[in-house]
């Protein structure tokens, strides 16, 4: 019972601090949001070919504004000490990864979640997508958190080139994009496809804690 | 074998490979150009531009088997606790992105002609340019540490993590249904490649190992001078 406690306090406490800062994950959506509006200023806004790729540009915004908030994944935490206090209290360091992959998971990614309706609006995206963007959008933002905790493990020390971190993700997720539009695109192979991607979730919340565990203890040895 | 994992070993062998090595790099350079250029037929169908593939497909391969080796040093130097491996991968990971890229612009330069463009989407020129950013991305990672010990170290989790590329790159052609040709010599039986292209193909091939090996016992030696005056 004890265990259980600490981790209801451990997300006691992502949640204060989550709401404390709700301006950085509202900034986030609205970085979402202009992004659209600047890809159909570029494209131009004729209805025909914005809902051709319409699905394209939603997956690619949603990888690229969920890598902005990667900094916050870690770094705070290690800065200022938490990181050892909650590893001192009983969690081992592959433990916290998990913790914290679903706390980035919650309160990152469920936001963008919520606003893909509105999205679709904008990008006039058929109403009977919705379901296969809501589905492959669950599965791939887990798989996304996860590499988002692996990239930003690595690195906590790396003081001159963060932007280093968000390119390990997008280099990682292109099995995911290709997967996740195909999806949508591709109706009839719903179940095989999404198998596929529940594949990749699997084995990448297999890699994530050896992997994060790793080099949390590193950087933590060695600061 | 004792060189592969010690580096003072590794220096007293070193001494001894490095010029035969470099001047069978050198003949063999010049009987595979030689071959490759004038001694070799032209393809029936795609001409001379056949002879592009005596540089390509050894670029290829080494690309695939530089990373393969390095993901092994890693795993060695993770799980055995053997400094080698991270002197091996912080030296050698320029030399397979430079054969990874020798290995993109030919096989460019080789679909102009044949293919009419020079890049399609297919599924294993895609692995190749992510092969590419994820040798560079190790280069970078090499560049942008302070601290040499978690440098190291979490270069050889991402190696190891990026190694999930390989089989992929390997296998793409087999997988998906690609405009590149599945691959023709690899096969357990017969190679389905004529003898008189496949002569200068092996010379070509042992050619670039030669060189790759050459330079790299060039780097590694550095990098061991490096960490003995780092640690001094």
């Amino acid at each position: 019972m004890n265990f259980l406690n600490k981790i209801i306090f451990f997300y006691y406490r992502e949640y204060k601090l989550n709401m404390s800062g709700i301006q950085d994950i509202l900034t986030n959506i609205i970085f979402f949001f202009i992004s659209i509006f600047i890809f159909i200023f570029s494209i131009g806004p004729d209805k025909e070919t914005i809902s051709l790729i319409g699905v394209g540009i939603l997956w690619t915004l949603l990888l690229l504004s969920s890598t902005l908030s990667l900094r916050k994944f870690y770094q705070d935490d290690f800065e200022n000490g938490n990181l050892l206090i909650i590893h001192l209290n009983g969690f081992s360091f592959g433990f916290i990864s998990i913790l914290k992959t679903f706390s980035h998971f919650l309160f990152v990614q469920v936001p963008f979640l919520l606003s893909i309706p509105i999205a679709c609006i904008l990008l006039n995206i058929a109403n009977d997508k919705l379901f296969y963007l809501f589905a492959s959008f669950s599965i791939g933002s887990l798989i996304l958190s996860c590499l988002g905790s692996i990239s930003s493990s690595m690195n906590l020390m790396n003081q001159r080139n963060f932007l280093l971190g968000s390119v390990i993700v997008m280099i990682f997720s292109v099995p995911v994009i290709i997967f996740s539009v195909g999806i949508i695109n591709m109706e009839e192979s719903f179940n095989s496809l999404i198998n596929i991607l529940f594949g990749i979730l699997l084995i990448v919340f297999a890699i994530n804690p050896w992997a994060s565990g790793l080099c949390l203890k590193l950087s933590l040895e060695n600061n | 074998m004792k060189f592969l994992v010690n580096p003072s070993k590794f220096n007293e062998m070193a001494d001894y490979i490095f010029k035969p090595v470099l001047i069978l790099s050198i003949i063999l350079f010049a009987i595979g150009l030689l071959f490759s250029f004038y001694l070799s037929p032209d393809d029936y169908q795609q001409g001379s531009t056949v002879r592009i593939m005596y540089v390509h497909v050894p670029s290829a391969w080494l690309a695939l088997l530089t990373y393969a080796i390095m993901t092994l040093y890693s795993i060695l130097a993770l799980a055995f606790r053997i400094p080698f491996g991270f002197i091996f991968n912080t030296a050698v990971a320029p030399i397979g992105a430079v054969f990874t890229l020798i290995c993109i612009i030919s096989g460019s330069l080789w679909g102009k002609p044949m293919w009419g463009t020079w890049w399609v989407w297919d599924a294993r020129l895609t692995s190749v340019a992510i092969l590419f950013i994820i040798y560079l991305i190790i280069i970078f990672m090499n560049l942008s540490f302070e601290n040499r010990i978690v440098r190291e170290k979490v270069v050889a989790i991402f190696i190891l993590v990026g190694s999930v590329n390989l089989p992929i790159v390997k296998f793409s052609v087999d997988w998906w249904n690609t405009l590149h040709q599945p691959a023709t010599i690899s096969k357990l039986s017969k190679p389905s490649i004529d003898p008189s292209m496949m002569t200068p193909l092996i010379i070509m091939t042992f050619a670039f190992i030669m060189i790759g090996i050459a330079i790299a016992i060039l780097r590694i030696k550095t990098e061991i001078i490096s960490r003995k005056s780092y640690l001094s």
